[in-house]
């Protein structure tokens, strides 16, 4: 039961602050906040412990896995689904990040959301979706794993429409909760395939979607078809989809730079720390069907590669601050991805685990921002906050040096290895791709943390009343954060800097771990490791060198680029093509046939109204039938008897 | 399987005798003058011989090997001890909500005896194995049953209600003892694992057209005690006009006791048991299974098409049970294992939810004196608990109609799953579309809980945690066994063993 704790300590947290949230709006009380507080950050942090506890055997170099059944879930016919949780090296990497990072924003989110007139609420939803993202990385089955997937996606639909009455932040949920649907179906579908090629052969009382499960059946699998195609190849890719879905790649990235219309720590804890990285755990998790098809790995890798580059390109222009990151956030998936596709899943995971502490501090930094400005988030009208807010800016600063790649920070080496490891599979194309994106990563960071922190202040007199420093419970996770970002690389120091790449070894995924030692260049490795800190460099001393002084010299540039500006402003203009191609086709298609025809016409007038004028007069056949004389339905018993008797001996 | 004879038998028979025993039991303290003056003595000497009743049997289903008892008449395996179970809880459940209910004020020990003594027959026809015993188990069943809907003398509708079900009833079981004696004048024996030696050994034999009159006249008369249309004429009128816990015990005991007849019947009669494999299959040449599958088509669709137009509560809850007799007769039709486990499982889940309605409607009589639907409009804005009770009626309107993640979804995929491994396709087809009407009635109920304005500002005035916590529990279960059913469908299936040749 050990396992199952963890989870269900944030579950009672959401039941308990949701009851209690749901008492105070109908009764018209005022939340304790207190209690919120206490039930709120200490169940999650308690199943922080827990998680500590059972991790560190595994942190030690334990293998075997910890399994634990908890009951049998589904059982029809010879298909048979077990809850069962399973706890291992990658799902102890990952709920320690779930719930270490996840108890630092909710401690964080005590000061944001102070005022908050849906305190109470905020808080169960934020333990429902840590409820939800553990059952997704502790399951042991591919069905646990979507009820967890489903989860955190009705969690994150709640939270970025949180503040439900502005239309806007209504649709941005609908939106991630729309797009996130098409993803899933992929996931669906994938299961259903499984299924039909397991199910037949089935012994008796096996838990058909167990990971471990399917592994044993591989060479079962490899060989099958399914329309023709082979097996791993369709099901891997049917998986993508949904991780493209729920890891924002493209092309269904679209929801989450809306995503970010949520409360800011909901966008750190799942919008950048854990949810987002869903789809990269469930390719690691399944890193021995993947491995098995090597067509969906190559497209996991383009795709990744795209996004990056493409999301770092937009994120040069963006004026909100939580715009950037977000755009940031898409293209350090876009690495992830990229590792996963050229086999290189644990520099994903690693790369993972070093986002979620970096990316988490800049976007509560940025919140700690936009708190201090009571709510602006347009960098235009930032400028100078350095004095400020002195802790804000510095564990800024050293997560965007983090994440712009410079050493020793964390992101370095992790990026780096992605890089080193594309290169030396061959794929130099995407290799240059991941430079330029790294390029694009520096630039845009900087640009960010200059334009905030530095030069003259364009506040306006208003907001320069109130600027404050944040209070310690949020500026205590911002230290943590920035600490962790800086440090963690060293998990991962390469063997030709002196390292034992520990968390290559440690995590041990696929394949390509076992005969990785074959051809190690290390001149080249260290090569291309110069090539990207000097291009980080110059994105830098770029970024420096147009906006330290603030806006006016580059506006003007801009305008000399004015095309291409206004591509990147207008983001590609993905969502005006979305919209063109896919959204007012359906639109006017349901306005023009399904409204007018179908369901005016047909569901109307024909089922609603017509069947309703056949059913009166049917119930009133039937009514006169049902008339109350006890003789009649005597009558009719014998009629019925005898209509069964003639239809019967006639047959 | 060993036939033991009466003195051997009795150690099976022993739940049943310390339900007999407590049936007297109450009878005797009635007698002394001051116990007698005492309203709770009787329902909480009866409420203590269920609870006896039903820790004994599930000790015997241990203990006890399965045996054909009483030379023959009774077939005691894991079926009947499901029953007895299921017929001790659904009496537990009747007796607590007539405690509760402003109708039965004042009631007298009778009350309480009746109810006994219709549990007492419900687990020995669902263990009957002779024709006779079938008919005696029935007849004790219903005889009760027309007393207990008449027990409010100073109503006229229930009197009326207990007249119409005495004469109903009377057709019904006339015709079923002469289908009775048509197939024991056929076949020659009143045994029925001997009926079904002599079905297997004489498949195109002579009286084959008798045999089919007698089986249809059988069937008709098992219809009856589970409402199945068109033999459900009764239910309606009875529905209403009986006291509701009453309505709420005949809904789901009496009810669950004729589909234990007829499973058993149909099972270890006309389909032939394969102790290896064990499947069942049908005998051909009789077509049991369309037969079956009509009358399901037909109970499904006039329950619920019906049921959209009630107005008042008890009988669009009647119309909505004899929806849900149909939807068991679909997987019931198939005679496969599956199905007969479908259908036990379904009975729990229909157990809880139709229960949990009962009890909510009840709370709503009780308070505002008014059994229309309209007396539920506005229930989750009035005080003394609406909020609560609202709420836990949605979940189990949720749950009748089958979404997940309530209980009712699971029955209903268990149900629909067996019928599909039939491969009768067009009948789960059938099944779900009958589904989506029912959304619209029960869904009219949480509408009228939710968005509309209460017409009064009576209050609910529940008093005490007794009441409404058996009543949440029943939505917790609903809800929590709607996600971990794993031990249920373990029960179920040890139950659905039944003793065949």
């Amino acid at each position: 039961m050990t396992l199952a704790w963890i989870i269900l300590l944030p579950l009672l947290g959401a039941i308990i602050n949701g009851y209690h949230a749901m008492s105070c709006t109908l009764r018209k009380q005022k939340v304790i906040t207190g209690m919120v507080n206490f039930v709120g950050v200490g169940l999650p942090f308690i199943a922080f412990l827990i998680a500590l506890s059972q991790g560190i055997p595994f942190i030690l170099g334990a293998e075997e896995p910890l399994r634990e059944t908890l009951f049998s879930w589904i059982t029809v016919g010879n298909l048979h689904i077990e809850a069962g949780l399973c706890l291992d090296r990658l799902s102890t990497l990952m709920i320690l990040i779930i719930t270490g990072v996840g108890t630092l924003i909710h401690l964080y989110s005590i000061g944001y959301m102070k005022c908050d007139p849906g305190y109470a609420k905020y808080f169960a939803y934020l333990n429902l979706f840590l409820t939800s993202m553990l059952i997704l990385v502790l399951a042991d089955n591919l069905v646990l794993m979507f009820l967890g997937w489903e989860g955190v996606g009705l969690c994150s639909y709640l939270l970025i429409g949180f503040w439900f009455e502005d239309k806007a932040k209504a649709q941005a949920g609908k939106k991630a909760f729309i797009v996130n649907r098409i993803g899933d179906v992929g996931f669906l579908l994938a299961i259903f395939g499984l299924g039909v090629l397991l199910l037949p052969g089935i012994s008796e009382g096996a838990s058909i979607f167990n990971f471990e499960y399917i592994e044993s059946k591989m060479s079962l699998i490899a060989p099958s078809t399914i329309f023709w195609m082979s097996s791993p190849i369709i099901l891997t890719l049917l998986l993508f989809v949904g991780a493209t879905g729920k890891s924002a790649q493209i092309p269904l990235y679209v929801w989450l730079p809306d995503a970010m219309a949520g409360p800011t720590p909901v966008s750190a804890l799942i919008h950048a720390a854990t949810m987002v990285t869903a789809g990269v755990y469930m390719i690691a998790r399944l890193d021995f069907l993947f491995d098995a098809a090597p067509a969906t790995l190559n497209v996991i890798a383009i795709i990744g590669a795209s996004t990056a580059l493409f999301a770092s390109l937009i994120a040069i222009v963006q004026n909100d601050i939580k715009k950037v990151l977000a755009y940031s956030t898409v293209s350090q998936l876009g690495y992830m991805f990229l590792a996963m596709g050229v086999g290189a899943y644990a520099y994903g995971v690693f790369h993972l685990m070093t986002h979620a502490f970096f990316k988490a501090c800049l976007f509560l930094g940025s919140g700690s921002v936009i708190h201090a400005m009571s709510g602006e988030q347009d960098i235009r009208k930032m400028g100078g906050l350095k004095k400020a807010l002195p802790i804000t800016s510095m564990t800024f600063l050293i997560a965007t040096i983090t994440i712009a790649g410079l050493p020793p920070f964390a992101a370095f080496f992790s990026k780096d290895h992605i890089l080193w490891k594309t290169y030396s599979h061959g794929h130099t194309v995407l290799w240059v791709m991941g430079l330029l994106a790294a390029f694009g990563t520096a630039f845009y960071m900087f640009r960010l943390y200059f334009l905030t922190f530095t030069g003259k202040s364009r506040v306006s007199e208003e907001a320069k009343a109130h600027l404050h420093e944040s209070p310690f419970n949020m500026t205590f996770a911002l230290v943590v954060l920035a600490v962790l970002s800086a440090v963690a690389g060293f998990l991962g120091l390469p063997e030709v800097l002196g390292g034992h790449d520990w968390i290559k070894h440690w995590l041990n995924l696929g394949a390509g771990s076992a005969k990785a030692h074959s051809a190690h260049d290390h001149a080249m490795e260290l090569i291309l490791m110069g090539v990207s800190v000097a291009v980080a460099a110059c994105a830098i001393l770029l970024a420096f060198l147009l906006y330290r002084n603030g806006l006016e010299g580059p506006e003007r540039r801009a305008r000399a680029m004015q095309p291409i500006h206004n591509l990147l402003t207008n983001k590609f203009y993905v969502d005006e093509i979305y919209d063109a191609i896919i959204v007012r086709p359906i639109r006017s298609l349901s306005q023009s046939v399904f409204f007018r025809v179908v369901d005016q016409k047909l569901i109307n007038e024909v089922f609603v109204n017509g069947s309703g004028k056949v059913l009166s007069w049917l119930g009133s056949c039937v009514s006169r039938i049902q008339n109350g004389f006890v003789n009649r339905y005597a009558f009719y018993f014998l009629l019925a008897v005898s209509v069964f008797l003639g239809i019967w001996v006639i047959n | 399987m060993q036939v033991l004879d009466n003195a051997a038998s009795f150690q099976y028979f022993l739940p049943e005798a310390i339900l007999g025993l407590t049936l007297l039991l109450i009878l005797i303290l009635d007698l002394n003058k001051e116990l007698s003056k005492s309203r709770l003595i009787a329902p909480w000497t009866a409420g203590v011989g269920l609870v006896l009743y039903i820790v004994v049997a599930l000790a015997l289903r241990v203990q006890l090997p399965e045996a054909i008892t009483f030379h023959g008449m009774m077939a005691n395996d894991a079926f009947t001890d499901f029953f007895r179970v299921f017929s001790g809880a659904s009496a537990l459940l009747a007796i607590f909500l007539s405690m509760h209910s402003k109708e039965l004020e004042g009631v007298k020990i009778e009350y309480w005896i009746l109810i006994l003594g219709i549990t007492l027959g419900m687990p020995v026809l669902a263990g009957a194995n002779n024709l006779l015993m079938i008919y005696l188990a029935m007849e004790m069943v219903s005889i009760l049953s027309y007393i207990i809907v008449g027990y409010l003398k100073k109503s006229r509708k229930s009197s009326e209600a207990a007249l119409k079900y005495v004469l109903y009833g009377a057709t019904a079981s006339g015709i079923m003892i002469y289908g009775l004696s048509i197939i024991f004048g056929v076949s020659g024996t009143l045994d029925v694992l001997e009926i079904q030696k002599f079905l297997v050994n004489n498949p195109v034999g002579t009286g084959r057209i008798a045999l089919f009159v007698g089986l249809v006249m059988t069937l008709a008369g098992f219809g009856y005690k589970i409402s199945a249309v068109p033999f459900h004429m009764w239910a309606p009128d009875v529905y209403q006009g009986a006291p509701t816990p009453v309505t709420a015990f005949l809904s789901v005991g009496p009810k669950a006791a004729g589909f234990a007849i007829l499973l058993r019947f149909t099972y270890t009669a006309l389909a032939q048991f394969n102790p290896e494999t064990g499947i069942f299959t049908p005998l051909k040449y009789l077509d049991i299974t369309g037969l079956m599958a009509v009358l399901a088509v037909l109970t499904m669709t006039v329950g619920n098409f019906l049921a959209i137009q009630q107005n008042n509560t008890k009988r669009f809850l009647a119309y909505s049970s004899i929806a849900h007799a149909g939807y068991m007769l679909i997987a019931a039709a198939t005679l496969s294992s599956l199905a007969l486990q479908g259908v036990l499982f379904y009975l729990i889940a229909y157990f809880i939810m139709n229960m949990g309605a009962f009890a909510v409607a009840i709370i709503v009589i009780n308070a505002t004196g008014s059994e229309e639907l309209t007396a539920f409009k506005g229930l989750a804005k009035r005080s003394g608990g609406g909020a609560l009770i609202a709420l836990l009626m949605m979940v189990f309107m949720v749950s009748l109609v089958g979404l997940p993640p309530t209980f009712g979804f699971v029955g209903k995929f268990y149900l629909f799953m067996s019928v599909i491994q039939a491969k009768l396709y067009w009948l789960a087809v059938i099944g779900m579309l009958n589904s989506v009407v029912s959304l619209y009635y029960y869904m009219r109920v949480v509408k009228h809980m939710y968005f509309d304005e209460p017409e009064d500002d009576k209050s609910l005035g529940l008093k005490g945690f007794v009441f409404p916590g058996v009543v949440a529990s029943l939505g917790l279960a609903t809800v929590v066994l709607g996600v971990y059913w794993g031990p249920i469908v373990t029960f179920v299936q040890e139950s659905a063993q039944l003793i065949s040749k």
